[in-house]
């Protein structure tokens, strides 16, 4: 073989390799990325849990349209495959697509004595309130769907609920908590997931009816949309609960939280309540051990059961306490699809090799919701105008029993058609760091550690 | 009224703080003033440090401490190659170099970024070290976290080493002689190339070894990098650009400047006082706090 031709093979492997691993590595800004740390679902205004390390999967009823008289509901979902919020989004495709191969496995939906079957279609909003906004656009004109389920994040989500009305078009997101979406009475959108002030207000009166109950709280919480709510609500909650307020500090991304915790150390609280992504919940709990800072305990909503707080944190994660709406041990009744939240879990388990979170559970539990509304309304696909009107007066009345829990929604005040009725779960992490529930007290399945031990007896 | 406690405390948490700034500003100074590139990647070399410490750590009895070497050696050599790359960008007939310097930084950055993402996923990672856990309280002065003053040791040890490199050995004459003129140093015989990927490869194993110790005191997650190019181009700024002699002051200058307007005034304007520290900087003393750098421009 001639020098040249060597030459020239070796230039063109290495053209091929470059392009290959420059291709690898672009990908996770442009697509590949996901989120849960520093760029986490709820850093963007909030979304739910989204811990474990699980990838993306195309299971599901997603296949191509089958036009007008089709024999399916054909269902339009929003969520963000590619951009910062992926691994959330993914997280709500899953717990899209169990719930529609489910239903698929188990004969269809029966609407007047036939049973059909359910596809979704899916539009990426790019992790980006604007391309979701045009996604849900596009996928409404082209795709002929009956319903949309909605979009990962809170910040997606108020971005898409626009598009709904202007087309009429039943909306049920199963994965964003922020009041704002509520507040602005959206006639066509719902929610699964209670109001991130409703569940950081109902964990921290759990909190702080812990014995002995705490005379006084440190409040803090990152300055964006999610988290600023959050806080406020756990200032509320202690307000309401006559507990003094020593400190109530709002502060961007990325603060040195060596400042925040000696402020803190210097006031003295007996718990110290904080409002932030996982990120912030990890530097805080790296700074309060650095600096011996240690109250009561620590409560941060959300995600202290997520594989990125507990590998963030390290062994400053256990006793942390957290709130959710559902977790596989969580005490509900079961009943539409699933029997149980362990039998959710299971079918989750089998089906994507990880275990399910809220925002998993609460987006299968929207699929549900729909399904029941579909055999209500009792017509069949494809759904007209006037059905999918029809059907918004179906799903303000709908009463549903599913693992994820109760679902009703709002019909009037600031949290109109958001699912309110689920109950939220104080949680504290075992020294392994599993989440145990300890409140309510008709919720908990096992004894709060608290006061928690100090960093020097751990 | 000023609680004293709380005032001591916070000047030493503003001083450790810009001792962790030190650590990335040496090599980011290096960087600028010996191969005159502005490394939009140097945050993503904290990044890799602090990543490559989470994984490689629990391999290595949990310590965080005994990684640093590995991540030396390793980065050195990852700069020493990269280096050519950048070189060859930002000379020939290229119409702008620096700018191409930026733009080529700026891909490596995002490469660095999106490798990581795709490879590894978006969470947080511990970086443990129980060699540097607890902290040393000293009576009416402050608690001083082992890792954090450690941190900071390593950031003035690091910047003693090189200035003893670039003043003390042949060497270091070279790069010196390379920032100074790189043509005429060319004539003497200094084989600038080799001397300018050492140069590059000593910054990016500075960088990537504070990035452990970045990790140690926060945590590591895939999305950290950007934070640290901000605050190194803050630090240079300050120094006088290319002026290593100034880092330190400039780390301190930005640590206390953060934690007392976090305490005294409110978090929410800490960005805005730094940006207006460095804009009076510039406008009265364009050549750093000390007016022995580079003028910026």
């Amino acid at each position: 073989m001639s020098d040249d031709h060597t030459n020239k093979s070796r230039r063109r492997f290495l053209k091929t390799a470059g392009a290959g691993a420059i291709a690898v590595g672009f990908a996770g800004c442009s697509g590949g990325g996901g989120s849960s740390g520093s760029g986490s679902p709820s850093e963007s205004g909030g979304g739910g849990s989204s811990g474990g390390t699980s990838t993306d999967t195309e299971s599901g009823g997603s296949t191509g349209s089958t036009g007008g008289g089709r024999d399916r509901f054909k269902l339009g979902a929003v969520t963000s495959l590619s951009g910062d919020l992926r691994f959330g989004g993914g997280v709500t495709k899953r717990g899209y697509d169990l719930w529609a191969d489910t239903v698929n496995q188990n004969g269809g939906i029966e609407v007047g004595g036939e049973s059909y079957d359910v596809e979704i279609v899916y539009a990426d909003a790019q992790s980006k309130p604007s391309s979701g906004a045009d996604a849900a656009s596009r996928m409404i004109s082209s795709e002929n769907v009956d319903a949309v389920l909605g979009p990962y994040s809170s910040n997606v989500t108020l971005a898409v609920c626009p598009i709904m009305e202007q087309n009429s078009m039943p909306h049920i997101t199963g994965s964003a908590e922020s009041p704002q979406i509520w507040q602005q009475g959206f006639e066509y959108s719902f929610g699964t997931i209670p109001t991130v002030s409703i569940i950081a207000s109902e964990t921290g009166e759990a909190l702080l009816n812990l014995d002995p109950n705490a005379e006084s709280v440190y409040i803090t919480g990152v300055n964006e949309p999610f988290s600023k709510s959050t806080a406020e609500a756990m200032r509320t909650a202690a307000e309401n609960a006559g507990v003094e307020v020593l400190d109530f500090q709002l502060f961007p991304r990325g603060a040195d939280y060596a400042n925040v915790v000696s402020q803190a150390k210097s006031a003295g609280p007996d718990l110290h309540l904080h409002g932030g992504h996982i990120g912030s919940h990890v530097n805080l709990i790296n700074a309060a051990e650095q600096f011996d800072y240690s109250p009561n305990g620590f409560m941060m909503h959300y995600g202290v059961n997520t594989g990125s707080y507990k590998d963030g944190a390290g062994a400053g994660a256990a006793h942390t306490f957290g709130a959710t709406v559902w977790l596989p041990s969580a005490d509900r009744s079961g009943g539409v699809l699933f029997d149980s939240p362990s039998a959710y879990a299971d079918a989750a388990q089998a089906a994507y090799g990880s275990a399910p979170d809220y925002t998993q559970a609460g987006s299968t539990a929207a699929g549900i919701v729909f399904q029941e509304a579909f055999k209500e309304l009792g017509s069949a696909p494809p759904l007209s105008q006037d059905d999918k009107d029809e059907l918004i007066s179906v799903l303000e009345g709908i009463e549903v029993n599913t693992f994820y829990g109760d679902v009703r929604f709002e019909t009037e005040g600031e949290y109109y058609h958001n699912n309110i009725n689920t109950t939220s779960l104080l949680i504290q992490l075992a020294e392994d760091g599993s989440p145990n529930i300890v409140g309510p007290e008709d919720q908990a399945v096992g004894e709060a550690t608290y006061p928690i031990p100090s960093w020097s007896e751990r | 009224m000023v609680e004293t406690g709380l005032l001591i405390q916070t000047i030493v948490n503003g001083l450790l703080l810009g001792g962790i700034y030190v650590t990335v500003g040496v090599g980011f100074s290096l960087a600028f003033g010996v191969l005159e590139v502005v490394d939009f990647a140097v945050g993503e070399y904290v990044m890799l440090g602090a990543i490559l410490g989470g994984l490689a750590a629990p391999l290595l009895g949990s310590e965080g401490v005994f990684v640093i070497p590995f991540v030396l050696v390793g980065f050195f050599v990852l700069g020493f190659f990269v280096q050519p790359l950048i070189h060859h960008v930002t000379t020939g007939d290229r119409p702008q170099p620096l700018l191409m310097g930026l733009v080529f930084t700026f891909g490596l950055a995002t490469f660095f970024r999106g490798t990581v993402l795709t490879v590894l996923g978006p969470n947080n990672r511990d970086v443990p070290s129980s060699l540097l856990q607890g902290s040393l309280t000293v009576p009416s002065v402050g608690i001083f976290p082992y890792v954090r003053a450690a941190t900071a040791v390593f950031g003035v040890v690091a910047l003693a080493a090189f200035m003893y490199y670039l003043y003390n050995t042949k060497g270091g004459m070279a790069i010196r002689a390379i920032a100074e003129d790189r043509t005429n140093a060319r004539l003497m015989g200094i084989k600038i190339n080799r001397y300018q990927s050492i140069a590059y490869g000593s910054y990016a194993a500075l960088t990537a070894a504070a990035g452990v110790f970045i990790g140690m005191v926060f945590t590591a997650n895939p999305g950290m990098g950007l934070q640290y190019t901000a605050f190194a181009f803050f630090m240079v700024v300050l120094a006088g650009m290319g002026y290593l002699p100034g880092v330190i002051l400039s780390g301190i200058v930005l640590g206390l400047t953060q934690s007392l307007t976090a305490v005294y005034a409110s978090s929410q304007v800490v960005l805005l006082v730094l940006f207006a520290l460095i804009y009076v900087v510039l406008l009265v003393s364009p050549a750093g706090i000390l007016g022995k750098g580079e003028w910026a421009s």
